[in-house]
């Protein structure tokens, strides 16, 4: 199988991160609970993943709190600077996890900046829609259906300008993009484990810039006579017996994320993207492409986009097709009736996974 | 050898302060604090050499590690507060 959705998750996971989780199953305890080898032994493992992470991502190790995806901690970042009724300000390519929490909470939000693969038509809108007043941001690094790379550093500057909180969602950026905490500013930056970072389903980091709201409450093996949340990170975004396995596997992720290189990363997957698109579009099909695109393409297929994911699964081509959950952004593009065929690529990157899928996608004239 | 424990609200400071120290050259064991001195139900502590005590407590400060208090180990495993 050539696998190209990355975008979805990362497959199949790096051999270290393998070992770290089955390591983790016969030596680790419950973290944070007791004082004997097995519980310390989760103590440092744990740790230790908040450590290469706030390396990465240029913060300080307390500052990583640890979840069970990016969209619990998208959910908590939301909660705790949205309020019933609040204004919000998001990009035109956001994810369900971003549209659906706002909605919940009967927000009200104005969509800046619709212009796949503009950056300076992103940042003229949005700031013209924080001059306008609101009262909280959340926007999105790259598009995961169109991989377009939005202007971050910019936005976030704009947003410290009218001192306006702000969220990031590093779903697709972080393990192949810089992605910083102290740089941008962000009251919240969240992320997967599992997807660029490498790490396995059912991890993801939330980064914060300020004390979060309680998402949930129970124990964290800190000031128990206490009935509140404790009032400190990480604790107070911890409840409950953390993943440890996932953990381990997580930070065993970030440990190749890291000897990889970041740049190398990205250099290999905005490389492949821009050849698939490119000998796309020679080959007749409607493909969204442009400059500020990462390691992400989509198209239209000349059939029901589904069933050309169908077709290429057929030829051990690994693609998502549909809406991937992000319908707002298939607005912004005029597919929303259609959907996409989407190709994410990965780390491993190379032009024989692009020239083998390019052959399959012959099937689809 | 006499030993003295630094106090923290959690494990993950408490590991950043072991992590601050050891940069320092101060070796400390991380381990649960004793029932008596955790005035707020569980936490964590640092255990180290009372001779590095002083300069531990002003490594923390320098590094902007939050902690608790300073205590001297006794020999039933209680301890008495260092005010620093």
């Amino acid at each position: 199988m050539i696998y190209l959705d990355n975008g979805a998750t990362s497959f199949p996971k790096p051999e270290p991160v393998r070992r770290a989780m089955a390591s983790a199953m016969v030596s680790c305890g419950n973290p944070g609970r007791g004082g004997y080898p097995a519980a310390m032994e989760a103590v440092q493992r744990v740790y230790g993943c908040r450590e290469t992470a706030a390396e990465l991502f240029d913060c300080r190790p307390e500052q990583v709190v640890l979840t069970s995806s990016c969209t619990h901690g998208l959910n908590m970042a939301i909660r705790t600077l949205i309020n019933p009724g609040d204004r919000v300000v998001i990009s035109g390519f956001e994810h369900n996890a971003v549209t659906r929490p706002l909605h919940g909470l009967g927000a009200q939000v104005t969509v800046a900046g619709r212009r796949l693969f503009d950056p300076e038509d992103t940042l003229q809108q949005w700031e013209k829609a924080l001059r306008q007043g609101v009262d909280a941001a959340v926007f999105t690094h790259v598009s995961n259906v169109f991989g377009y790379i939005l202007p971050v550093a910019e936005m976030a500057a704009l947003c410290r300008e009218h001192g306006v909180p702000f969220i990031v969602d590093a779903a697709q950026s972080a393990g192949s993009m810089p992605v910083s905490l102290g740089e941008w500013g962000a009251d919240f930056i969240a992320m997967p484990g599992h997807k660029g970072l490498l790490g396995p389903m059912g991890t993801g980091l939330l980064l914060c810039g300020r004390l979060p709201k309680p998402f949930m409450s129970g124990g964290t093996g800190s000031e128990s006579q206490n009935q509140d949340m404790p009032d400190f990170l990480p604790d107070r975004g911890e409840p409950g017996t953390p993943n440890v396995a996932g953990i381990a596997g997580l930070a065993a992720g970030i440990g190749t994320v890291r000897r990889l290189g970041l740049s190398r990363i990205a250099l290999r997957e905005h490389r492949e993207a821009a050849r698939c698109a490119e000998d796309l579009k020679k080959l007749g099909f409607t493909v969204f492409s442009g400059p500020n695109q990462g390691g992400t393409v989509s198209f239209l297929p000349y059939m029901d986009c589904e069933e050309a994911a169908r077709i290429l699964a057929e030829h051990g081509i690994a693609v998502r097709a549909g809406l991937h959950c992000a319908p707002l952004a298939h607005e912004s593009a005029g597919t929303l009736e259609t959907g996409t065929v989407r190709v994410s690529f990965g780390p491993d990157a190379n032009s024989d996974q692009t020239r083998a899928f390019l052959q399959a996608a012959r099937q689809l004239l | 050898m006499k030993f003295c424990f630094i106090t923290f609200r959690s494990v993950t400071f408490a590991q950043s302060g072991q992590r601050s120290l050891k940069r320092a050259g101060i070796d400390t064991v991380l381990r649960r604090t004793p029932k008596g001195l955790e005035q707020r139900g569980c936490g964590y502590c640092l255990q180290l050499r009372e001779s590095a005590a002083l300069q531990a407590v002003d490594q923390l400060r320098r590094s902007q590690i939050e902690f608790g208090k300073l205590y001297r180990w006794q020999q039933d495993g209680s301890g008495e507060e260092w005010p620093v």
